[in-house]
């Protein structure tokens, strides 16, 4: 039994170790290569297609929020007529 | 293709100054909403599009200095005066609310009962929690410290373990004081000592948070191997503040929780 487990441990280490040193490599020099491009892009939209969906997505939120600002203050403005 | 012949950052144009200003007015106007008349949508609105601006302009931030290059050293001067303007700026802020503490507490009204604690309050016994939340802040000034001399020098590992304990010891923090706030005798609406007592102790409450997750931000970007031994401003920024949040829980355990019981 104790044998197991002192195999699962090396495995898991190995295992481990060998993914981890996979995950935390260096990707600064892509990043750096991407960033530097001369597209014309702007610092926001530079990333690629996710930098765009996010912007949308934040923009349509900003101009929905701008008219239902407007809308909630204008309606709680107004003097209600109770029936 | 054009390039400058000055040191300076002319940044691009940038949508995030307007959707800022936008969660501000919905933030704001979704708080007066929520309190006539019961409705939350506004408010939360507001919250996302703050979250979603933050997001993206440090990420900006981060593109521009880390992979374009920007960050010259003038440019990191006007970002280190940038920061400590704001700290000071907050230092301010917290100076009103040790004002008003002191105002009531120098000098209690007849309706305190003339004393202070005023009557009827039971203050928190200061060399309980409270001085084991100060051990656990002075600590994480200590390992704040170990992971800024281990990023210098170059010891990748250090600096990763002392950030990630930096980081927990504010976690800490926050759990401690979370179940005080739980376990309290008093509430927020128990008079000028509540009201004292809570905003001062919420608000730094909530400046531990945001330097927790500064900290951690701090942490994402050292294991993507961001910093360097010279260039690591991100890091200081996130260590400068959490140093001002100890400051103030140190102003606030002396005065607040020890003299002030």
């Amino acid at each position: 039994m104790f044998r197991h487990l002192r195999t699962l441990q090396q495995v898991s280490r190995r295992t481990l170790s060998s993914s981890a040193r996979r995950q935390l490599e260096n990707k600064v020099p892509v990043k750096q290569k991407l960033f530097q491009e001369d597209s014309g892009m702007p610092v926001h939209l530079k990333g690629g297609t996710t930098d765009a969906l996010l912007y949308r997505a934040t923009m349509a939120l900003t101009v929905f929020g701008c008219g239902y600002v407007l809308y909630a203050l204008t309606d709680a403005a107004l003097p209600k007529k109770k029936d | 293709m054009a390039h400058q012949a000055h040191a300076y950052h002319m940044v691009d144009p940038s949508p995030w100054p307007l959707t800022g200003a936008i969660a501000a007015l919905l933030m704001t106007s979704g708080l007066a909403i929520w309190f006539h008349f019961h409705s939350t949508v506004l408010m939360t609105l507001g919250l996302i599009l703050l979250l979603l601006t933050m997001y993206q302009w440090w990420r900006d931030i981060i593109r521009e200095g880390t992979f374009q290059g920007h960050h010259t050293p003038p440019v990191q001067k006007g970002l280190r005066y940038g920061m400590i303007l704001f700290i000071t700026s907050e230092v301010f802020f917290f100076l009103g609310f040790f004002w008003a503490f002191y105002h009531s507490s120098l000098a209690p009204t007849p309706e305190l009962g003339g004393c202070w604690p005023p009557t009827g309050i039971t203050p928190l016994d200061p060399f309980e929690v409270p001085l084991l939340n100060t051990a656990v802040l002075l600590a994480s000034g200590v390992t704040v410290t170990w992971a800024h001399h281990s990023i210098m020098e170059g010891e990748r590992k250090q600096a990763i373990q002392s950030l990630t304990l930096t980081i927990l010891l504010g976690l800490y923090f926050t759990a401690l004081q979370a179940t005080e706030y739980y376990e309290a005798p008093f509430t927020i609406a128990d008079g000028v000592y509540g009201s004292t007592f809570f905003v001062a102790t919420g608000f730094h409450g909530l400046h531990v948070i945001i330097g927790s997750t500064f900290l951690a931000v701090c942490l994402l970007r050292q294991v993507q191997y961001h910093f360097t031994s010279e260039h690591h401003f991100g890091f200081e920024a996130a260590a400068w503040y959490w140093h001002f949040v100890d400051v103030v829980w140190l102003f606030l355990y002396v005065s607040i929780y020890w003299w002030g019981s």
